[in-house]
């Protein structure tokens, strides 16, 4: 658990519905400065939803959202430029430059030294030899780290990321994973990450919440909820087991 | 408002525009196209009747083109967006709604500019009217027009968060639905009188009528620039409004981020 001070994201008592449906219910969270916190679940689980919720993007019914100490919805723009977001579902726009459309957020974030901060990020996820390309000429695996490169441009203090590389290959995740990683421990940033790839929340995220619908159904290290959930003595995490063993229960 | 923000928004669609032929055949081909259209028109009717009456149906046009120019150019930059999925990247940066329809604007209102050049050039060097003849009072017309095409393409933006991107021509569509109640290419007398009623109601009906009146007699009408401008007020008030509410609603209801 975060110290008080340390706390980037405080999530109470979130609840969503639309109309009789529960999407989210009654859930709280806290993310600490420099963690990463991976978000688990099966598809319709409400992790997408909590992560709209969270952005503004999708009102929520009841509950308190609360980004560097302060209520996100009287602070939005403000607290927004220390945050991004990536999606696998959102791209950047298929007609313009990788270079361009990197230009374009850069002003939006209104970050500093645009053009050294862009060029530093297109080395370090290997993708400088694409900038004059448009985006609709890479593979897919190259507009993923394209979307990175893009929730790095601000040195973001809290990073949402859902499903950043799903259907990628097992290659570009790992190099993904190592590069969010990396990255992650040079600049303290505090990352929620949501994905199926179970691999993928093992080797990046220090804590889990598994939530089913809508609901926290378990938390902890992935050691500790594999040895909780598989009640074991597992001396490796294990959550895909977790995961089979929570959806099927549920 | 940050001046940067909605200097990124302005950045995109002139990258946009550079990469885009349509784009840019957008901006003027439609316009150069439709006023050759017209104006061969005007000329076969302005030999068998009167001479005044290309300056009424040229004049009618080039203001008209200002109008629906600028309002379909407010939904389909933001269409452009849904499209290419790029909608939730914009909607999660620091970016305000404010921002974000100050940038539209500011983009729609750079493309009528060239517009507006080029259709006033052709309309001088192969039809002898010199739009530039109304004067100061063009840009007065201009100001109402611009305003309603804003009000209205606010409103079509509200439209399409409400029902999602599959109503997304709608913003192509909705303006020829005024066409005939705004006295665009003959005055409003001729209409049946329910249908005046409905003119009188559209800030845009007296634009044409006030050019009309400049073109016949000389004399811009102050009376009917500012019940146009009056109507205006109301009208952008109303669709912010409604822009606002709208948005309300489908951040409650999830279809904000359903646009994608």
């Amino acid at each position: 658990m975060a110290r008080k001070a340390d706390i980037v994201l405080e999530v109470k008592n979130l609840v969503k519905k639309f109309d009789d449906f529960v999407a989210v219910d009654d859930i709280s969270f806290t993310l600490g400065e420099g963690q990463v916190l991976g978000l688990l679940g099966p598809n319709g689980a409400g992790k997408s939803t909590t992560i709209f919720c969270i952005l503004g993007l999708i009102e929520k019914n009841s509950g308190e959202v609360k980004i560097f100490g302060k209520d996100f919805a009287s602070n939005r723009s403000e607290i927004l430029t220390s945050v991004n977001y990536a999606s696998n579902e959102s791209q950047l726009p298929w007609n313009l430059t990788v270079f361009e459309n990197l230009l374009v957020f850069a002003h939006l974030y209104t970050i500093n030294d645009v053009k050294k901060r862009i060029m530093e990020l297109l080395d370090v996820f290997e993708i400088s030899n694409l900038r004059k390309n448009m985006v609709r000429d890479l593979s897919s695996g190259q507009r993923a780290r394209l979307s990175l490169v893009k929730a790095f441009l601000n040195r973001p203090k809290l990073l949402l990321l859902d499903e950043p590389m799903a259907s990628m290959d097992p290659d570009v995740v790992d190099k993904g994973i190592t590069l969010i990683k990396n990255l992650q421990k040079e600049e303290k940033m505090s990352i929620l990450y949501t994905s199926h790839n179970m691999w993928e929340i093992e080797e990046i995220a220090n804590d889990i919440i598994f939530i089913n619908h809508g609901k926290i159904v378990a938390k902890g290290s992935p050691i500790d909820l594999t040895k909780k959930v598989l009640k074991g003595g597992a001396r490796e995490p294990n959550l895909r087991e977790v995961f089979i063993h929570i959806s099927r229960q549920l | 408002m940050n001046p940067r923000r909605i200097y990124a928004l302005v950045l995109r669609h002139y990258f946009l525009s550079i990469h885009q032929l349509e784009r840019f055949f957008d901006a003027f081909l439609y316009p150069a196209l439709i006023l050759l259209l017209w104006g061969f028109l005007s000329s076969y009717i302005g030999n068998i009747k009167s001479s005044g009456l290309i300056g009424f149906l040229l004049g009618g046009l080039i203001l008209w083109v200002i109008f629906e120019r600028v309002n379909t150019d407010l939904g389909l930059s933001f269409m452009y967006d849904v499209w290419e999925r790029n909608i939730i990247n914009v909607l999660s940066s620091p970016l305000t709604f404010v921002e974000f329809i100050a940038g539209l604007v500011l983009v729609g209102l750079s493309k009528i500019v060239f517009s507006f050049i080029l259709m006033a050039v052709m309309a001088a060097v192969f039809y002898n009217f010199q739009v530039t003849t109304l004067g100061f009072s063009l840009v007065l017309f201009a100001i109402n027009l611009i305003i309603f095409a804003w009000s209205f393409g606010i409103f079509n933006l509200a439209l399409i968060f409400r029902f999602g991107h599959s109503i997304g021509p709608i913003t192509w569509i909705l303006p020829f639905l005024l066409q005939p109640f705004s006295a665009v290419f003959y005055p409003i007398s001729i209409l049946p009188s329910f249908w005046q009623n409905i003119a009188h109601l559209l800030p845009i009906a007296y634009v044409f009528e006030g050019m009309r009146t400049l073109l016949t007699l000389g004399i811009f009408d102050y009376n009917q620039f500012l019940i146009s401008l009056a109507l205006n007020i109301v009208y952008l008030g109303l669709a912010i409004g409604f822009f606002y509410i709208t948005l309300n609603s489908v951040k409650k209801s999830g279809r904000l981020v359903k646009l994608i």
